[in-house]
């Protein structure tokens, strides 16, 4: 199987988000990732080649900061990537980064499987993986936490559904599935996994390399810390002393202990 | 006049809560956008629409076997065709499971640009600004749409249900479907059994911040025995193995309202609130003052939760 994998390299979410004229945060203070879904879509992949072998391809847009977390995909075991820096990509909303990504896959040719997470951690957008779908004219399945597949080609797939249900469903591929939380243990690297993955492939491409002609059909106005009405009573102090204080609280004020 | 039409989501007969909260959305930003606010619903048979048309002036009915149960490639078809047919400007879908498969599939085949998973709606200016959570909610942006047609996705629960009125004008749209490639074999009840946390007075619940299973074991489980309370987890706890399904809160898990909902090392993401924001008092232990569950939260502890634990 050739399974294409979109990864993308997102902030750590425990990071300090210091916003930069109402419009990006500074960098300065960031550690970057990769988007946890992704690393899920990551080791399903990987599964699916150790069992019918093929190859894992990574593919992602960003600047090249995303270089590190591609070769950690490379480390656990992907094959090879492709990586879009281009700026005019990179700043593009969800539908210029999907069609980058489409072109991308259409580029690498004969794929059987794409994956990418359900969402960004960043963006928490959910759109990408149906629109590069639709872009290359295949079906998807979102949520997916059960992959069965005898020969890489018809697939029965588990779709995660509100109040704990699961929808079960066939499809033939290609076809591009979003793929959640807790459908596999992604693997960690290994030390050899860690030094292949420096001399592995990885080709960087530009918009124009790709043919992506698409551009933003939303426009990003500002960003901004959430106000919150019903913001927690801080309690202060140091830990033994913080929590002396709230076990009253809660006994005495609130009531509930 | 041209139009803003919802699309209703349900499963086994049953409407769900967020089509009654687009109708109200769309009944309070049509005006300013000088559109009317409609929607469309598809189903083997007008039941359910004449039903929506209780919340929202205008209703059109898709009844084909096609869309007896959901795929989102004949979701994608109905749309588009109800688009083409009443003049529709604007389409506001449910970011919920189904609405996240095929919402962006929709606005692809009417051209439009989307912007999903949004909690707020406003017009300034004739202008739709939409307010959404971006890096797990610990910021917000707010962005427009600059094509001809637009696409609004809207988190579950960020407004409240509209209020049934008086019935409103329900007609038929006929759609010719083409064969959807995905076949639906059955909708599955996952994890039953287990522990039943939902009827528990006081929930300590750990989150990724416990680090691993070992260290939620020591400080979540004895803590709830401490507090005769149950013990419970964010999604990544039981994604993990820590502990059981059944002890997961949120929108992927329980809904649980306690009198005491201790958080310890949880974020807040929308998904996780979701599941306990009725709890009566919720304490947040977290050393990230920006954690969103402090957005929620009646007590709040900004430190390591193992230093605190020990104290309480
Ligand atoms: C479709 C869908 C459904 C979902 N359903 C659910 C669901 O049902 N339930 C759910 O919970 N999630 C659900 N999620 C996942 C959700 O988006 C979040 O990823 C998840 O809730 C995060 O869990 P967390 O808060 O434990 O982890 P994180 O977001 O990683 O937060 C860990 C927190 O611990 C804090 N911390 C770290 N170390 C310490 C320390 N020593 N002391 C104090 N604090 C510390 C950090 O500051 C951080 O705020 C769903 C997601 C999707 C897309
Ligand atoms: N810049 C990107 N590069 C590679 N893959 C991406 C990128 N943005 C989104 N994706 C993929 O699309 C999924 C959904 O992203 P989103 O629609 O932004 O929530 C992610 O989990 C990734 O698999």
């Amino acid at each position: 199987m050739k399974i294409v994998v979109c990864l993308k390299q997102v902030p750590d979410m425990e990071s300090k988000f210091k916003i930069v004229d109402d419009k990006k945060v500074d960098e300065a203070q960031i550690a970057f990732k990769i988007n946890d879904f992704d690393n899920y879509a990551v080791e399903a992949a990987l599964q699916l080649k150790e069992k019918h072998g093929g190859e894992v391809v990574i593919v992602s847009v960003g600047p090249d900061r995303a270089a590190k977390d591609i070769r950690q995909a490379f480390a656990m075991g992907a094959d090879w990537g492709m990586h879009i820096t281009d700026p005019a990509i990179v700043d593009g909303d969800s539908f210029v980064i999907a069609s980058a990504l489409a072109k991308a896959i259409q580029s690498i040719g004969g794929v059987d499987l794409v994956m990418t997470g359900v969402q960004t951690e960043d963006l928490q957008a959910a759109v990408t993986g149906v629109m590069i779908a639709d872009m290359i004219n295949v079906p998807h399945c979102t949520n997916v936490v059960k992959i069965n597949t005898a020969d890489g080609k018809a697939f029965t797939l588990n779709r995660e559904l509100e109040g704990g249900l699961n929808e079960v469903m066939d499809l033939t591929g290609p076809a591009v599935l979003t793929i959640q939380s807790g459908i596999n243990e992604p693997r960690y690297p290994t030390l050899p996994g860690i030094m292949k993955a420096k001399k592995k492939q990885l080709d960087v491409k530009s918009g124009a390399d790709l043919g992506v002609s698409a551009s933003s059909r939303t426009a990003f106005i500002k960003m901004f810390v959430p106000v919150s009405d019903t913001m927690a009573e801080i309690i202060t102090g140091a830990p033994a002393e913080a929590a002396a204080k709230l076990v009253d609280k809660l006994k005495n004020e609130a009531k509930v202990i | 006049m041209a139009k803003l039409l919802i699309i209703a989501e349900h499963r086994n007969g049953k409407l769900s809560d967020a089509t009654m909260e687009l109708c109200r959305i769309a009944k309070e930003i049509a005006p300013g956008l000088g559109l009317e606010p409609v929607a469309a619903v598809f189903a083997k048979d007008d039941s359910l629409a004449k039903e929506v048309a209780k919340y929202i002036p205008e209703v059109f009915a898709v009844c084909d076997a096609a869309v007896e149960g959901y795929t989102s490639d004949a979701y994608a078809q109905a749309v588009k065709a109800v688009v083409e047919a009443k003049d529709v400007k604007g389409v506001l879908i449910p970011h919920t499971y189904d609405g996240v498969d095929f919402a962006a599939k929709a606005a692809m085949a009417i051209n439009a640009g989307i912007v999903s998973n949004c909690n707020k709606a406003v017009v300034e200016g004739g202008k739709l600004v939409l307010t959404r959570n971006i890096y797990n909610g610990k910021l917000q942006e707010t962005k427009s749409v600059t094509t001809d047609k637009f696409v609004v996705t809207f988190e579950k629960g960020a407004y409240d249900p509209a209020e049934a009125g008086a019935a409103g004008a329900v007609s038929t749209v006929a759609v010719s479907f083409t064969a959807s490639r995905t076949k639906v074999k059955e909708i599955i009840a996952m994890s039953t059994g287990g522990v039943d946390i939902t009827q528990a007075k006081v929930i300590v619940s750990g989150g990724r911040g416990l680090k691993d299973a070992d260290k939620y074991k020591d400080i979540v489980i004895p803590l709830a025995a401490k507090l005769g309370a149950e013990y419970a987890g964010s999604r990544p706890v039981i994604d993990s193995g820590w502990v059981e399904a059944s002890r997961q809160v949120g929108q992927s898990g329980k809904t649980v309202s306690p009198d005491l909902y201790l958080a310890l090392g949880i974020s807040g993401a929308v998904q996780h609130v979701a599941g306990m924001k009725g709890s009566k008092c919720i304490v947040a232990v977290n050393k990230d003052p920006e954690a969103p569950i402090f957005n929620i939260a009646t007590y709040g502890i900004v430190a390591d939760l193992f230093e605190v634990v020990p104290g309480i």
